[in-house]
């Protein structure tokens, strides 16, 4: 399939937005430039993910990371880490999908620029799509557990929210690392939960995050994204008990 | 991660500024080549100090390249790599790349034996016991701005209404010419246009390298080792010469001519297939 590239200035351009919705910018030239790059393959899946129950959140997640994996990681980074490429095709070729999937759209245009042409970063439904496909996919090599960490990855969303935000730990093996151990040790519900009487830590903050804040601090004394799955773990557990009551921990750990 | 400014460690590690080390350096060249699925990145390093050298020699330490683009990625280099490929499905160049060699402990290591390092650690260095997978050293940072060559800046396209053929191809001193005799040959303001064209590109190519191989190749032969050649004083000659070497082709021939084309040509057959398709599926 052919996708033309879009010129800049198709974001918070109102006319652009009645253009999509009017089915207008297919044919007219001044919306893109000479740029056209060809996939063999580009099918629909599901866009965004902050609506609906937990459920239809889950499943649609599960058909992106299914599709993404099948079709699109395979294209060279130059397209499929890149917004231009993920705008023009969502608007040049979805269109029909969008309309249908996220009626929403066609009465806000808030919402357009929130589903259709949302920055291409870490908040973004495709971008954390794209990056677990690239990271399960060429790690995991059987399909049963390639199954399992898509859904570790759906069951501690805020960790991997965190993880994918900050550049230093963007990177596969971390991830896969840090999924394994929460799965051994039990802890997703104690990752994700707030913590409590620590006014000091700021409104929003999690025992999940903190951990990552802690290796971070400990960075490159202890270069946590190359070490073993073991001694990350002794390294999680630690971060840990600086704000977990360790008794508790050792209650619920079974280390 | 990338090491940026001067951090500071509570045992000496090696940098090109290192106040803990004598006369210390660690320095990186990283040079690419690449084909049509991958990027080869050759590593070149040298490390002023002879411990830590023995560390990597001895496997006690370890030589990771970290490439920090979209997000990182870390290798780790055996004691004699010099090369690493990676496919570009999984690292694009296109935006601000940094690269960086680290050196990682493999084990305990003792700094008692290091003779490298400035006197002012004589009377205790000793008891500097640095922990594994801690960080000893780290180099410069090597930088890619992006953009890679384009094989099509080989070409110039021309218009010439007096030409007694369609199209004519013309080597000239440093691009290949397609002339046309009709603009409409051109495919202009059709969508993909440039697609289009590229089965021009394609002979115009094969022209090209034809010359090349009958003027480079030893007497009676039809090959040339590109090994073997002093770079091409001829400009067009030597963006052939660059673009094949770059993109890891060591010779070329008669026989594989075509082999060649599609390595250095960035799918231009895949993208005019795909123009077609799409034209047919669409009819208009």
């Amino acid at each position: 399939m052919e996708i033309r590239l879009l010129k800049k200035g198709y974001k918070n351009n109102e006319q652009f937005y009645q253009d999509f919705l009017e089915d207008k910018v297919n044919s007219n030239e001044e919306y893109f430039t000479n740029d056209i790059i060809t996939i063999p393959d580009a099918p629909d899946f599901p866009i965004y993910m902050g609506r609906g129950s937990e459920e239809e959140k889950k499943q649609a997640f599960q058909q992106a990371f299914e599709v993404i994996a099948s079709s699109y990681i395979q294209t060279d980074r130059d397209l499929h880490l890149e917004e231009i490429f993920w705008h023009s095709l969502l608007v040049t070729k979805k269109r029909d999908y969008i309309l249908e999937n996220y009626p929403v759209v066609k009465t806000d245009m808030k919402q357009f620029e929130n589903i259709v042409i949302k920055k291409f970063d870490w908040e973004n439904y495709i971008y954390k799509c794209v990056l677990a496909a690239e990271y399960i996919e060429d790690l995991i090599e059987d399909p049963e557990e390639k199954k399992h960490y898509y859904q570790l990855v759906l069951e501690n969303l805020d960790i991997y929210n965190y993880i994918i935000k900050y550049g230093i730990f963007r990177n596969a093996e971390f991830l896969v690392k840090i999924l394994t151990i929460i799965d051994e040790l039990k802890i997703s519900n104690i990752m994700k939960e707030k913590i409590k009487d620590r006014p000091d830590l700021g409104k929003d903050e999690r025992y999940g995050r903190r951990v990552i804040f802690e290796l971070n601090k400990k960075y490159p004394v202890v270069m946590s994204p190359l070490l073993d799955v073991e001694s990350l773990k002794q390294e999680v557990l630690q971060a840990l008990s600086l704000y977990y009551d360790e008794l508790n921990l050792k209650s619920r750990v079974p280390v | 991660m990338i090491y940026k400014k001067d951090a500071n460690f509570p045992y000496p590690v090696l940098t090109n500024t290192s106040t803990s080390y004598e006369e210390p350096s660690f320095l990186l060249d990283v040079s690419l080549e690449e084909n049509t699925n991958d990027y080869r990145f050759l590593i070149n390093y040298e490390v002023s100090s002879p411990f830590i050298k023995k560390l990597i020699a001895t496997g006690d330490a370890q030589a990771i390249l970290i490439i920090q683009s979209k997000d990182n990625k870390f290798y780790k280099l055996d004691p004699n790599q010099t090369a690493i490929e990676v496919p570009k499905k999984r690292v694009s160049l296109n935006k601000r790349t940094s690269i960086q060699l680290h050196i990682q402990s493999n084990r305990e290591i003792h700094f008692g034996e290091n003779q490298d390092l400035t006197s002012f650690y004589d009377a205790f260095k000793s008891e500097i016991i640095v922990p594994n997978n801690a960080l000893l050293g780290y180099s410069n940072i090597v930088v890619f701005e992006g953009s890679i060559q384009n094989p099509l800046v080989l070409f110039e396209k021309k218009l010439d209404e007096q030409l007694t053929s369609d199209i004519r191809i013309e080597l000239g001193v440093e691009t290949i010419i397609i002339h046309y005799r009709k603009e409409d040959y051109q495919f202009t303001g059709v969508r993909s246009s440039q697609a289009f064209n590229n089965p021009y590109i394609y002979a115009g190519l094969r022209t090209a390298l034809q010359r090349f191989i009958h003027e480079y190749s030893e007497q009676g032969e039809e090959y040339v080792d590109l090994t073997q050649i002093t770079q091409p004083e001829n400009l067009l000659d030597f963006k052939l010469y660059q673009l094949m070497t770059k993109k890891m082709v060591q010779e070329v021939s008669v026989d594989n001519i075509d082999e060649v084309i599609s390595l250095i040509s960035d799918k231009i057959i895949e993208k005019y297939a795909g123009a077609v398709k799409e034209l047919i599926h669409n009819g208009d």
